[in-house]
């Protein structure tokens, strides 16, 4: 296995080789040996700074990639501006080179607008993690999420896998659909029908409406949360019946002839699209994902700053 | 001012010598011979044009020059020298200003500030107040005034019952709706094009029916009212065929399409060029295909630049942050020349003509103005261009004051030699 990436930045699934995630998760197996040590921390990034800038809220993500650098020694810092600075006036560019300036190394960075990392890449001389851009690609997500399946199941070729949510506004869709693809998963995506691009099936995506043939078909379920606050209008009358349609509870999951893996990105929203007794039991491997964030995460910064060296 | 053409083709159906090389000699702004071969009178400026084509001066239905309000994007002198440039003889300009142009003192201004320029200005007045799309403008004092159409430019009309009404009341005063169709309500905040490629990239699309119905709802009005329609910049193959179909009826329906949507395609979007940001949103492969064709059997009659200068403010930013449109006018013909010569059509002689059709006598009709000849003793309106010369879009180039253009440093095929108006003779860079 070649051991550098093809990329200079992570801006998303699509720019990347099926060589780049066996490599990502390959390293990333690494560091979850390193994070299960006594000592958790290595000297692989010491010296480099990483500005982790968030420009949209984020508890879980930005926690996790800072516990990621921290873990490889780099210095941190954090930029969090959930209003983002266009309120102020100035641009984009503008705040990334003011922190740039500042001899920052490596910036990861997560805004409302689908693009922004790669315009920010085009603009700016740094790597760049995106760690999610708007409705585009969260591409470190799909890169944890495919490692936690192969953690569980062996292997990610060959298994299906549904997307069950609102399908239009994810980005961890988006970013799972080309990463599961790539490692040769079958994908489909489950939600209301007012949720799902009309064009998602030219991706070569399987679409079903019906939950329980859905969770009937697949091998693992990731649930995305329904984000309320990415839509500005209504797209299911009430939340009631969004649960009704495509909640997923212990009964449902109980009635299906076999057994399926649970998985969500977080946060969850309990009885809304998942119940407790499903995101708790032994069906769910959601906190094996958060521990998988810091390693992918662990991999991913290490494997862009060594492109940094050369 | 003396000029001789020397060995220009000469492209017009209207004239006795369509098709054939000729000399031709200006002289005070009159054409006053068209010969085989012309002796040049002392003192006349020669330009050699062997290879090259002439035309009437082409005609533009669709640009903004921001002036007034905006004059840091463009101005009417820059807007008229990149129409100079692009080849262009005769601009609309659309009411797109701040203040929105709907009253007859910001037609005058505009009809003012271009007296003695080399290019004809014809004002487009606002349909509704400030384009709000709520009360009627005073469109007969603005046409009293000079305004040779009326838009509320890329604010479409969603209220079909105003709609209706301005149809009815411009039949008053021969007054003719040029509409945008997009429905809002259903494009909403979309960036580009609804389709794979919009999937693709996370970005809010803007479906083709969201023209569609718009078409289709103004046809019914147009229909009901007996009143003419224009349409701006349609871009989706269902477009064109509502409009094939309701010209078939025999309705007083034209419309235009910008170059750009010949040329581009929502793939082109992949790096988030946000140059490529532009209203109405690039569309399909299937939906270029549809627009040439349309072009081609007179579905469509204008081609148009929508010329929209952006500041680098609004353009080098976040895609979904960044303003639609791009500036057009100095590549309009080279963009669709090379979308034409791009295409499957075999006859390469018929499409070069429809496309100086839709530049020339097309648009002219629309808005009733008379129609520039290539006869002896008819004024001198032309445009000569070389429609096989490879050239290269330099950003120092460009006369417009702004840049936003994805063109630049790209190869285009069809280059515009220069133009003969007001018995003035510019060269084109």
């Amino acid at each position: 296995m070649k051991s550098s990436l093809s990329v200079n930045h992570l801006l998303g699934i699509k720019g990347l080789q099926l060589r780049d995630v066996e490599l990502i998760l390959a390293t990333a197996d690494t560091f979850k040996d390193v994070l299960n040590r006594p000592i958790k921390k290595v000297p692989s990034l010491r010296d480099l700074t990483i500005a982790n800038l968030f420009f949209e809220n984020s508890t879980r993500t930005r926690l996790s990639f800072e516990l990621a650098e921290k873990r490889l020694s780099a210095d941190v810092v954090n930029f969090t501006s959930s209003s983002s600075s266009v309120t102020k006036g100035e641009t984009l560019i503008d705040t990334v080179n003011n922190i740039l300036a500042m001899k920052v190394d490596m910036v990861v960075m997560r805004h409302p607008s689908p693009g922004a990392a790669a315009f920010l890449s085009q603009h700016v001389r740094s790597r760049i993690v995106n760690a999610g851009d708007g409705t585009h690609e969260h591409p470190t997500q799909a890169l944890l999420d495919a490692f936690s399946i192969r953690e569980k199941l062996g292997s990610v070729k060959g298994k299906k896998v549904v997307i069950i949510g609102d399908i239009l506004h994810s980005r961890v869709a988006l970013s799972n659909i080309f990463c599961l693809q790539l490692l040769g998963a079958e994908v489909m995506v489950c939600g209301p029908t007012t949720l799902i691009p009309k064009y998602i099936s030219e991706l070569g995506v399987r679409v079903e409406h019906n939950l329980r043939k859905a969770l009937q078909w697949c091998d693992v379920a990731n649930v995305l949360r329904i984000q309320l606050e990415r839509q500005d209008i209504k797209y299911f009358p009430s939340l009631r019946e969004y649960t009704m349609l495509f909640g997923i509870n212990k009964a449902l999951l109980d009635s299906l002839d076999k057994q399926i893996v649970i998985m969500h990105p977080g946060p969850i929203n309990r009885g809304v699209e998942i119940t407790s007794d499903v995101a708790d039991s032994e069906h769910s491997i959601i906190l094996d994902q958060v521990e998988n964030g810091v390693a992918v995460r662990m991999a991913v910064l290490y494997l862009l700053a060594g492109k940094n060296e050369k | 001012m003396k000029l001789l053409l020397r060995s220009v083709k000469i492209l017009s159906p209207r004239s006795p010598f369509h098709g054939k090389t000729q000399d031709i000699l200006i002289e005070g702004g009159i054409i006053t011979a068209i010969e085989k071969s012309i002796a040049a009178p002392r003192g006349t400026v020669i330009h050699e044009g062997k290879g090259q084509q002439v035309s009437t001066g082409w005609m533009d239905l669709h640009a903004r020059f921001c002036d007034p309000g905006f004059e840091h994007k463009e101005d009417l002198n820059t807007g008229l020298d990149a129409a100079l440039q692009g080849g262009f003889t005769g601009v609309a300009v659309m009411p797109s200003t701040a203040p929105f142009m709907h009253t007859k003192s910001l037609v005058e201004y505009v009809i003012r500030k271009a007296e003695g320029k080399s290019v004809d200005v014809y004002p487009v007045g606002a349909i509704t107040q400030n384009g709000a799309g709520k009360e009627l403008a005073e469109m007969y004092d603005m046409q009293s005034s000079g305004a040779v159409a009326f838009s509320d430019d890329k604010h479409p009309i969603a209220d079909a019952g105003l709609m209706l009404r301005a149809l009815l009341y411009s039949k008053n005063f021969d007054g003719l709706i040029m509409h945008y169709p997009d429905d809002r309500s259903i494009s909403g905040k979309g960036n580009m094009n609804e389709g794979v490629s919009s999937t693709r990239l996370g970005l809010a699309g803007i479906p083709a029916i969201a023209e569609e119905l718009t078409i289709a709802r103004d046809l019914k009005l147009a229909a009901y009212a007996n009143s003419p329609i224009h349409f701006s910049t349609i871009s989706t193959a269902g477009a064109v065929q509502l409009i094939r179909d309701a010209k078939k009826k025999g309705l007083k329906v034209s419309c235009d399409v910008a170059a750009h949507n010949l040329l581009f395609s929502d793939k082109d979007l992949d790096t988030f060029d946000s140059n490529l940001k532009l209203m109405p949103p690039l569309r399909e492969a299937k939906d270029i295909k549809a627009l040439i064709d349309g072009l081609c059997d007179g579905t469509i009659d204008a081609v148009c630049s929508d010329h929209t200068p952006e500041d680098v403010e609004n353009k080098k930013k976040e895609f979904d942050y960044a303003h639609f449109g791009m500036i057009a006018l100095e590549t309009c013909f080279a963009v669709a020349n090379t979308a034409f010569s791009k295409s499957t059509k075999s006859d390469k002689d018929a499409i070069l003509e429809s496309l100086i059709g839709a530049l020339t006598d097309k648009p002219r009709s629309i808005l009733s103005l008379a129609l520039p000849d290539i006869k002896v003793g008819a004024k001198a309106n032309l445009t000569i261009f070389d429609p096989n010369k490879e050239w290269l879009v330099a950003k120092n180039q460009l006369r417009s004051k702004s840049a936003n253009s994805p063109l630049v440093d790209k190869k285009l095929t069809g280059k515009v030699i220069g133009v003969c108006h007001k018995d003035q003779w510019h060269l084109a860079r």
